[in-house]
């Protein structure tokens, strides 16, 4: 019994201290420093937040590059298939530019009616100020089971602050959660940590909140509300981040919401600056 | 001589600059855009691996180093990937140091452990620690996945270690 124990011992000494050849650090050791750093990061003492974005900012440039050849082979195949089906394309941009020549002469009535609606309710014309809108490029997409998000390539610099909103052609896709000199984290509305008022077509207030799926489910509906399919979906801007009426998808019977833009396929995004957030969130 | 030396450590250095290669770039080894429930933590599958039949190849400090490269990319708060990791070395080494001969078998049950062990630390500080929630299901899934596909890797492994690296069994 007691040859047993001794082995048991032997062993797990050996497991956690052993050092000599490859192994220049003890696991023991490095599982200390881990933990210390875990701490640090995780209490946020002052000196490690300006450290951590410094981190941050060269990993996710280094990612960044990491990832060229990721991206490369896809864009060939695309590049190539497109070539090859340039005759049908042309076809089908000059079925569409008839479509949209249609419905121009409806934009301006629209765009009028939108504008008093919005004066009607209050709210600030989304478009109002187009210098305070940043455009950005997707860094990384790397797809977490965990954690939806992306990095975008403007930070603190370009004036961005966690919780800002970000849209993809005035559609919702996410908010900004960590902001670095260069850089910023972008979580998006599928995440299981994405919390977002909004309002139904109807006037019905909900809350969108992220699934870890590619569909968010809408929760805190009104009692006996029935969740018809091809609902329209709004930020309903109850909390003060996101701008009122910004689009977010289309309710599916089973009470999910099919975003507008996939969050699988961001390059670009824009992040409306002169949404403040209210606090720490 | 001195060719082959290079080459040899070229072969050598292949499942480290896998790991970090795979913790640093947005290599999708979850797979989780084709099947949305398929989700697979393939750096503890590699670890294992290797920690139990090369050690020398996955040195603890490389290891530690891919673990915050790894936080850093997927926002998580840094430190804990490598402690997930570095449980996975630890189980491994004491496997390691406990027995004679392996089989893919003994090796998938082992390892089984070392994954339990390791979730358990992960998840616990990230739940008590982080803002960050998670559901049960995301993580049972990814478990069984990871599990499920650990021998198909040892195999594909194991050809890469008989044909590249030369077979020296623990």
């Amino acid at each position: 019994m007691s040859v047993i124990r001794d082995d048991f011992s032997i062993a797990f000494r050996s497991a956690l201290l052993q050092r000599g050849g490859a192994q220049k650090f003890s696991v023991l050791s490095l599982i200390f420093l881990a933990l210390v750093i875990f701490f640090l990061d995780v209490y946020g003492i002052k000196f490690t937040k300006p450290v951590r974005g410094l981190i941050n900012d060269v990993v996710y440039r280094v990612t960044y590059l990491a990832s060229t050849p990721t991206r490369f082979f896809p864009q060939v195949n695309e590049d190539l298939s497109s070539f090859f089906n340039v005759k049908a394309e042309n076809e089908r941009l000059k079925a569409e530019i008839e479509k949209y020549k249609s419905l121009e002469l409806n934009v301006e009535f629209l765009t009028d009616e939108n504008k008093n609606l919005q004066k009607i309710l209050e709210t600030e014309y989304f478009n109002k100020n187009l210098s305070n809108i940043v455009l950005a490029k997707v860094l990384v997409d790397k797809n977490s089971p965990f954690l939806k998000s992306i990095i975008i390539n403007k930070g603190t610099r370009a004036g961005i602050l966690k919780g800002m909103p970000v849209t993809k052609d005035n559609y919702l896709v996410g908010r900004v959660v960590e902001t670095n000199y260069l850089s910023s984290r972008v979580l998006l509305l599928n995440d299981l940590n994405s919390r977002i008022p909004v309002t139904l077509d109807e006037g019905a207030q909900a809350i969108l909140s992220g699934s870890g799926l590619n569909k968010p489910i809408l929760e805190y509906l009104p009692e006996d509300y029935e969740i018809l399919e091809e609902i329209n979906v709004f930020a309903s801007g109850k909390d003060g981040i996101f701008s009122p009426g910004t689009p977010i998808g289309k309710t599916n019977g089973a009470g999910e919401v099919m975003l507008f833009v996939d969050p699988n396929q961001l390059s670009f995004v824009t992040v409306n600056l002169s949404v403040q957030t209210k606090g720490n969130l | 001589m001195a060719k082959s030396s290079f080459i040899s450590k070229i072969y050598n250095s292949g499942p480290l600059l896998l790991l970090y290669y795979l913790c640093i770039s947005e290599v999708d080894s979850n797979l989780e855009k084709m099947f949305e429930i398929f989700t697979l933590n393939f750096q503890i599958i590699l670890i294992y691996f290797w920690v139990l039949k090369r050690p020398e190849i996955m040195a603890n400090g490389h290891v530690f180093i891919a673990g915050l490269i790894n936080d850093v990319v997927m926002g998580f708060p840094l430190g804990i990937s490598s402690l997930s990791y570095l449980i996975i070395i630890f189980v491994g080494t004491y496997v390691r140091n406990k027995s004679v001969n392996t089989t893919i078998a003994s090796d998938w049950f082992t390892f089984f452990m070392a994954m339990v062990f390791s979730n358990i630390l992960f998840f616990s500080l990230l739940n008590n620690f982080s803002e960050l929630s998670f559901t049960l299901n995301k993580i049972g899934y990814n478990m069984f996945f990871t599990l499920f596909m650990f021998p198909i890797f040892w195999l594909l492994f194991n050809i890469y270690q008989m044909t590249f690296i030369g077979n020296r069994d623990a």
